[in-house]
């Protein structure tokens, strides 16, 4: 019979799980763009992480910092350094 | 206690970011693109910083559900701080890790900042290349 | 391209070696019982004491335990954390000490009149979410860097929607920006400092980034505000630290959007790259 605290860990399973394809492929794709969408999308999933570990100060501070400033900041630096990778 | 699915759950988490980090560290020692580097490097700060995290959490008690570590009582009597006690998650690595996102974040401003100025100097993003713009120039100086 | 596959080999070959090396001894218990059954002492320690009304010697009279750890009992690891993300800024600033404030050679004209009109007023909204962030500190989870961070997509939607040269004419050029921080800035000093200058004028001890009163000093910030715990000077703390974050991430932000044809006056003379 499943309980509360048995979903909750379930949950923390799923989202860590869900972030390596998302590393993987942020660190392989030759298309920088893309890899700068697959490293936010790597961390949303540990925003949950840090939501279910409860950990609101960190969610706030993480929400603001890495999906928005940093993705910002690496798509700005793309567009003037050049979008592909040689190899 | 806790049960065996709990267990095995919070063990995947663990070897999950074990293999993040090593990962990433593979990114840092092995692509040649600047801009490369430093995505594998922010990826590698946050993965570390989600150990400690970790690190701090609980088992859960039959019976009692976990809080963040914040009081929502502002006349507490000796009852309701001894409830707080055994709900509240560790609140010491959240603080350690709040100065190390920040710390991270600053020194990742200053590296968006020396790649465009290398740039700027040498007209690609590619070690490679840099190096052997590099050897070149030391060559016709010592000749 | 033989070169390269060769070595992504031997990398992926040690990367499965060594998370089996790091993984199994967790397996066997190394990290003990996991997770953890209690939480340790002295985080035991640190939750009894940040709001006990029985023990007031050593209370912080805010009800949030992680803003108490960082501002007031570990507050000196938050003093050389702001340090190091000031000279950040400084170092990043100071590559460009020739071009700031210079007009830029492109004539920028924002985007529609619809995303403008739209953008202001929601940027009001934004502002506000921010600032009561910053304010509730030491109530709910929030605080000075969280509040800050939030306050500052302001600044970067308005640098993208307006257009640039519409920003470095108003009143928020980089040069208002820097008095911003750096009053923020001393904002922090002071109120770690002002218990050491209460010492010099009567005759009690008093401690650095002391908060509220202990058992050998009288001096203490108030602890209430209306009728809600107010942590103190951890209040002051997280004003200021949200202004000095907002002004920090828009200058970050204006020194990365120069054109090409005006930074490349920086390395004008030079003519090796190092």
């Amino acid at each position: 019979m499943l309980e509360l605290a048995d979903l909750v860990f379930v949950m923390l399973g799923i989202s860590a799980l869900l972030s390596i394809p998302a590393t993987i492929l942020a660190i392989i794709s030759r298309d920088l763009l893309r890899a700068v969408i697959f490293s936010a999308l790597q961390s949303t999933m540990y925003t949950l992480m840090f939501f279910l570990l409860m950990a609101p100060d960190i969610v706030l501070v993480y929400v603001a910092v890495s999906i928005g400033f940093m993705s910002l900041l690496i798509i700005l630096l793309i567009k003037k350094v050049g979008r592909y990778e040689r190899y | 206690m806790g049960s065996e699915l709990q267990i095995s759950m919070y063990v995947i988490v663990i070897v999950s970011l074990y293999v993040n980090i090593a990962v990433c560290m593979y990114g840092v020692i092995s692509k040649p693109n600047l801009v490369k580097k430093l995505i594998s490097f922010t990826i590698l700060q946050d993965s570390i910083n989600a150990f400690l995290i970790l690190i701090g959490y609980k088992l859960w008690k039959p019976g009692i559900l976990l809080q963040p570590p914040v009081l929502l009582d502002w006349n507490p009597t000796s009852e309701i701080l001894k409830q707080f006690l055994e709900r509240a998650v560790d609140p010491l690595p959240q603080a350690l890790v709040l100065t190390a996102i920040v710390i991270g974040l600053a020194v990742n401003i200053f590296l968006v900042t020396a790649i465009l100025h290398v740039y700027r100097h040498f007209n690609t993003v590619d070690m490679d290349e840099i190096g052997k713009l590099k050897r070149v120039v030391v060559v016709e100086e010592t000749t | 391209m033989k070169g390269t596959r060769i070595r992504d080999a031997i990398f992926i070959a040690s990367i499965v070696f060594a998370v089996t090396i790091l993984a199994v001894p967790t397996l066997l218990g190394a990290l003990g019982h996991m997770p953890p059954v209690d939480v340790r002492t002295i985080a035991i320690k640190y939750l009894n004491n940040t709001y006990n009304p029985f023990n007031q010697s050593i209370w912080t009279s805010s009800p949030e335990a992680v803003a108490a750890i960082v501002w007031d009992y570990r507050g000196l690891d938050t003093l050389f954390e702001t340090a190091v993300f000031y000279s950040a800024i400084i170092a990043a600033l100071a590559l460009y000490r020739e071009i700031l404030g210079k007009k830029d050679t492109l004539e920028g004209r924002g985007l529609s009149i619809i995303v403008q009109r739209s953008t202001a007023i929601s940027m009001v909204g934004i502002l506000v979410v921010g600032f009561a962030t910053i304010l509730h500190g030491q109530l709910t989870p929030g605080g000075g860097f969280q509040g800050g961070a939030i306050a500052a997509v302001t600044s970067v939607v308005a640098i993208v929607v307006f257009s640039r040269l519409f920003i470095d004419r108003s009143r928020l050029s980089y040069k208002h920006l820097l008095v911003i921080r750096n009053t923020a800035l001393v904002g922090i000093a002071l109120t770690a400092i002002i218990p050491l200058i209460f010492q010099l004028f009567s005759n009690q001890t008093t401690f650095i980034f002391q908060n509220q009163g202990k058992a050998m000093s009288g001096f203490s910030y108030p602890h209430t505000i209306a009728d809600a715990p107010m942590g103190g000077s951890i209040w002051f703390y997280n004003l200021f630290e949200g202004l000095a974050v907002v002004s920090a991430f828009s200058l970050a932000m204006i020194i990365v959007f120069y054109s090409e044809e005006l930074s490349r006056k920086t390395i004008e003379g030079e003519e090796s790259g190092f």
